[in-house]
């Protein structure tokens, strides 16, 4: 039964665009199964949106757990006005932020740059962006990160980080910037 | 030589998904343990914040206290100490004795602590056994000391909570003993949670 289950969880979730809505209401209704089929589908997705906020392995490993756990309580509460990814994104934004602001408070200072992904790249490009984007300020790589890998609106990735559009626009263009100057790469 | 790209195509390159570099998944389980849907708020209720604080402050003082009379055996993990996340609990009207281990594990825990307090919520129940089931798993394939001494550490901690049990059948209004069952539950998914993680498959690591 419960096998049977897991794989209905599994196939529903094989479509990346087709919105998991039973399993989500499974979920919602207590099937740990099926917020477990959750996890295995979106974990990669919310794993490397903390990578690249934090730039640290643990703390993206730490934001991830707190994001399905705050979802795991928080289900009840989704209302499908956005799909699942983007609330469970939105999750993993405000847990990042959260924990920044909970760093600072105790002078915790992280080191930036590493636990960076390790997949294959022969021509090392994607590595060296990767640490270029991890190196840069916060203010700019939270607006880089969300606009241009994750496909944010400048309206919406302001809204998420709690600063006006103008400032995302104004972010968006210094993290080119830098990004370009570090990669020899042109700005636009 | 590095062909001269905009960033926004190298940023196009990437992918949103990053697997990662462990099973996450146990932690996200250990957290639903320990802050279940139904769980009511300290904060939210006044007296049980009421109680928890006092708990709190005279917990060095019990802890003396139980440590002189045996209630506790000498071999009580440390989270014990630290008072971690109490959940102060109304007083329990049964007090059943401890029981075996395995899918009667949620049996011997949750189910009798569901008397004590402790959420009897089903999604509670299902999270904790999940966790219960994925340490049996674990602990099934470490080498015969190492085990052996967990399922020592094990059983000590559920003599201790059965000690606090008992103890609270005689002082049902006791929140320093609530405090304690609370620390010892804390201390069995302390456990847990360790042999868990620390038994992550290799293959899952960096």
């Amino acid at each position: 039964m419960v096998g049977s289950v897991r794989h209905l969880h599994l196939m529903d979730l094989s479509d990346e665009n087709v919105e998991p809505t039973a399993v989500i209401a499974a979920a919602a209704e207590g099937d740990l199964a099926a917020f477990e089929a959750l996890y295995r589908r979106f974990a990669p997705r919310l794993y490397g949106l903390c990578l690249r906020l934090t730039g640290q392995r643990e703390a993206a490993e730490d934001c991830v757990q707190e994001s399905f756990v705050a979802a795991w309580r928080g289900l009840g509460r989704f209302e499908k006005r956005s799909r699942f990814s983007t609330w469970l994104q939105r999750i993993a934004i405000r847990t990042v932020i959260a924990r920044r602001r909970g760093l600072r408070n105790v002078h915790e200072v992280g080191e930036p740059a590493t636990g960076l992904p390790d997949r294959p790249d022969p021509d090392g490009v994607a590595i060296d962006l990767e640490r270029a984007i991890a190196a840069l300020p916060e203010g700019a790589r939270d607006v880089l990160v969300l606009v241009g890998i994750y496909g944010y609106s400048h309206a919406e990735a302001g809204n998420v980080l709690g600063v006006a559009e103008g400032t995302c626009k104004a972010q968006l263009h210094r993290a080119r910037g830098l990004l370009a100057a570090a990669l020899g790469a042109e700005e636009s | 030589m590095k062909t001269r790209v905009t960033v926004d195509e190298e940023l196009k390159r990437l992918s949103p998904e990053i697997a990662p570099p462990r099973d996450l998944w146990p932690g996200v389980v250990r957290g639903i343990v320990r802050t279940p849907r139904s769980a009511p708020r300290l904060s939210s209720v006044p007296w049980m914040a009421y109680a928890a604080s006092a708990a709190g402050i005279c917990l060095a003082a019990a802890l003396t206290w139980v440590m002189v009379d045996g209630y506790w055996p000498t071999t009580s993990s440390p989270g014990l100490a630290n008072g971690s996340t109490p959940a102060a609990t109304p007083p329990a009207q049964t007090l059943p004795n401890g029981s075996p281990r395995g899918s009667p594990a949620i049996e011997s825990s949750a189910g009798v602590v569901a008397s004590l307090g402790e959420p009897s919520d089903p999604h509670y129940l299902a999270a904790r056994a999940e966790l219960e089931r994925t340490f049996d798993q674990r602990l099934a394939q470490l080498d015969p000391g190492t085990r052996a001494k967990i399922e020592a550490d094990l059983a000590s901690i559920r003599r201790a909570r059965d000690d606090i049990r008992k103890a609270l059948e005689a002082q049902p209004d006791s929140p320093v003993l609530e405090q304690l069952l609370a620390s010892a539950l804390h201390d069995e998914l302390d456990l847990y949670d360790d042999v868990v993680r620390t038994t992550q498959p290799t293959s899952a690591r960096i």
